[in-house]
């Protein structure tokens, strides 16, 4: 007889969908009624009515510190509010000269205490609550309490965080909303803002009060039946807690490997390196990378929430020596990254494998699935198991899916993306080939087999380390050169430029700044400038209309103007797609030089026309610039700043057809500056912009007389 | 723990299946009783919610068997009906009985 297997969804929805603390026996009994001919529908519905009502009856268990949470998490903007004040503070600022490059580790620390102090008071509340109606809560519980609230915050907060900023503009009134300036106005303000702040704070303390309530305590052991068994992973549900456990413990490690690394791994300050100091150097951050992980990791496996504290299958130090495998390779991954280098999705595959692969050699025996004793088995049972076809494992579809997105990522020279999805591949096809070497667990044998591991990964990763950090000082130099290069050829303008190495490429596949000139219009309507029409004809009532015909400047900072290899190229903002290759923000500004100076008192007022064609949401300003460069030296008049209304957030949608707009910009009477000669626009664009060139182009300027 | 009121009608009934069953009393035997004398199908997972707060309220315990291959290894969660748990049953039956006879002889009638 066949074996019949219930839908796999369903399974793994009643094994992973349902409460931790749920009886595993319910499982049992809906295969074995299952077995006995049950349809696939009953068991779906089976699942679904169990996967219900084990998280109703879980959250009426927990009813009371849930509305405590919610409760207290409605007074959060008010906390927000004050912390706000302080981080503000001029006082706050003051740390940065104190304390140097330990200044931003130390604030994220403080960070974290100012913010969790709000849970840990509303804790303390909640205790005192508790007491008062005598129902003491255990003390070990309130501990884990403290440590949960700490540590679930930070990630919460910043996952709200990062909602706001992705939707900043398409959540209607997000954009414009702020804290009611009184308490009890920002405790009773029930809008988008406040709500967004209460979230993280409700999670927070709703994961923290949640392990203060036992629905049950049972012992799995049983009471009038004698089969006793004291193996740490027999227990019913001690291997699925484990696992997770190593998981998160492992991650968590890989998370403070990376922080540390971000931290302290550092190019050196001088590029005469010799090869000791630049070994020297990557030892210690490969020893960094190795030790941000152990720490990290020691931290998650003694919090009180962990189940790894109470006993663990294998002991923390062989853990943290088979995740040393992996986490060596952080700081070169890092370093890579700063300096958005492909290679960086490369190491990211080797530490991604390196890592799963020492993980299942030595926890093979937790993550195994148990193997049915094959004495229970009759014949007939093994003959229908023969028969059994195994379900279909979507590994490999992972796998290929990963490898897929990462090329995809490579094309778009999105490197982050291609290198988690490097990462996933890799550690994945790691995970499921890698076979234990021994079917028995040793502890001895483990433990020189991580130092091993350990000691021979060292070796390429620290060699990594040493390229990353001399590709890194390679960079930085040609960076210097190519500043510094351009600020000479601007300080002499007789030294002749070779045509050629201006449109020669720079960096790996991009330009180093890029100069766009708009196409030569077939039909010049109107001169730059018209002298019998000019503005310096008294009583001329009618605006100067100037055709915008100047380049277009898009470059990175340090550089102020384009430099000796820049690309030049025919087209506007609009008619090209340009973005940043590297982690440096894209500047773009437009340049109008004018025929004849014009007094700038005969000018009242500057329109500017323009053409957005650009579809992203985020607000763009135009900073408006005159000069004189027939002075000496050259001066410069800021004339202000203007938003582009059609990219404000009421006026934005995605365009099909381009919006013309005019800005204006009011010429104050007096200034320093008495003619001008030149017009320099300044495009200001928002997070989003902040990597791609705007898609807006300049039509023509429209100079009105005084 | 303390005694927080009167059985409700699905707890009075799975008690009972518990006392009839003696120690075959688990998951499937007692909602296949439920299913037997209700006539209509019974969410295993009510079943054990309810036990849940039985055994909460101490009127019943429970205890695991052993896991077999059939049931995917998984082990069986025995279930037996506790002294208290029998003085609720008598005590519910009594009250139950009692307002019973209070009531005169009721016709049925099938509309």
């Amino acid at each position: 007889m066949r074996r019949r297997e219930p839908p796999p969804l369903a399974t793994w929805m009643l094994t992973h969908l349902t409460p931790g603390d749920r009886d595993e026996a319910l499982d049992g009994d809906l295969l074995e009624v299952f077995q006995l001919g049950r349809s696939n529908a009953w068991y779906w519905q089976q699942v679904t009515s169990a996967c219900l009502l084990s998280w109703g009856s879980n959250l009426y268990a927990r009813r009371a510190p849930l509305a405590f949470a919610f409760l207290w998490s409605i007074l959060s903007p008010v906390w927000y509010a004050i912390l706000e004040r302080i981080d503000t503070s001029q006082n706050f600022d003051k740390g940065s000269h104190i304390f140097g490059p330990f200044w931003l580790p130390l604030v994220l620390v403080i960070w974290v205490v100012l913010h969790a102090a709000f849970l840990w008071a509303g804790i303390l509340v909640y205790r005192l609550a508790n007491a008062a109606l005598k129902r003491p809560l255990q003390s070990s519980d309130l501990s884990r309490a403290f440590w949960i609230a700490a540590l679930i915050l930070p990630p919460v907060y910043g996952l709200s965080f990062l909602f706001a900023n992705l939707y900043w503009y398409s959540v209607p009134g997000l954009a414009g909303a702020r804290l009611a300036a009184t308490t009890w106005g920002q405790v009773s303000d029930l809008g988008i803002l406040p709500n967004l702040i209460r979230v993280p704070y409700f999670v927070a303390m709703a994961a923290a009060l949640w392990g203060t309530v036992h629905r049950i305590r049972r012992s799995d052991s049983s009471a009038f039946f004698d089969s006793p068994s004291q193996d740490f992973l027999s227990e019913p549900g001690a291997t699925s807690s484990i696992r997770r456990a190593l998981f998160l413990v492992s991650g968590a490690g890989l998370v403070n490997s990376m922080i540390a690394a971000f931290f302290f791994c550092h190019l050196p300050d001088s590029d005469s390196v010799t090869f000791v100091s630049l070994l020297t150097k990557a030892l210690r951050f490969v020893c960094l990378g190795a030790l941000g992980g152990i720490v990290g990791s020691w931290l998650y496996w003694k919090s009180p929430a962990s189940p790894l504290r109470k006993g663990s299958p294998l002991p923390f130090w062989l853990f943290a020596l088979t995740c040393a495998a992996g986490w060596i390779w952080v700081p070169a991954l890092v370093l890579l990254a700063e300096q958005f280098s492909a290679a960086t999705a490369f190491v990211a595959m080797i530490g991604a494998f390196a890592l799963a692969t020492a993980l299942k050699t030595e926890t093979w025996f937790v993550f195994e699935p148990a193997q049915p004793n094959p004495s229970q088995w009759t014949e007939g049972d093994l003959f229908a198991e023969a028969l059994y076809r195994p379900p279909v494992e979507p590994y490999g579809y992972i796998v290929a899916l990963c490898l897929f997105a990462a090329g995809a990522a490579f094309k778009t020279h999105s490197i982050y993306t291609a290198a988690l999805m490097l990462a996933a591949s890799a550690s994945v096809f790691a995970w499921r080939n890698t076979v234990p070497q021994r079917p028995e667990f040793e502890p001895s044998l483990p433990i020189k087999r991580s130092v091993r591991r350990v000691a021979i990964a060292l070796i390429p990763a620290t060699l990594l380390t040493m390229w990353a950090l001399l590709d890194g000082i390679a960079h930085r130099s040609a960076a210097i050169e190519a500043s510094a290069a351009t600020a000479a050829a601007q300080s002499d303008p007789t030294t002749p430029k070779d045509p050629n190495a201006s449109i020669a490429t720079a960096g790996a596949g991009g330009y180093q700044s890029v100069v766009l000139w708009p196409f030569p219009r077939k039909k010049e309507i109107i001169p730059p400038l018209i002298a019998n029409d000019s503005l310096l004809k008294p009583g001329t009532k009618s605006p100067l209309i100037i055709r915008f015909n100047g380049p277009y400047w898009i470059l990175q900072p340090p550089l102020k103007a384009p430099g000796l290899h820049a690309h030049i190229a025919k087209g506007t903002p609009v008619s090209v797609d340009l973005q940043s290759n590297n982690a440096e923000a894209l500047v773009m500004n437009a340049h109008q030089k004018l025929a004849r100076p014009i007094p700038i008192a005969r000018c009242r007022e500057i329109d500017i026309e323009i053409e957005n064609r650009d579809n992203r949401a985020g607000i763009i300003s135009i900073g408006l610039f005159v000069n004189d460069e027939s002075s000496t030296p050259r001066r410069t008049l800021y004339i202000g700043q203007q938003p582009i209304a059609s990219t404000e957030p009421e006026k934005f949608y995605v365009k099909t057809s381009p919006t013309f707009e005019t800005i204006r910009f009011p010429v104050p009477p007096s200034a320093s500056l008495r003619n001008f000669d030149e017009i320099t626009l300044m495009f200001l664009p928002d997070i989003e912009h902040t990597f791609v060139a705007p898609k807006i182009a300049i039509q023509q300027f429209e100079l009105f007389p005084r | 723990m303390t005694d927080r009121g009167y059985l409700g009608e699905f707890e009075l009934m799975i008690l009972l299946a518990i006392i009839h069953l003696g120690e075959e009393a688990y998951g499937v035997p007692i909602s296949r009783e439920l299913e037997k004398h209700r006539g209509k199908d019974v969410a295993i997972g009510s079943v054990y919610a309810a036990l849940e707060r039985l055994e909460a309220k101490d009127l019943v315990i429970s205890a695991l068997g052993d896991p077999t291959p059939e049931r995917g290894g998984k082990a069986k969660r025995f279930f037996r009906i506790t002294k208290q748990g029998l003085r609720k049953v008598h005590e519910t039956r009594r009250v139950l009985t009692g307002l019973w006879q209070t009531i005169p002889d009721l016709k049925f009638d099938p509309r």
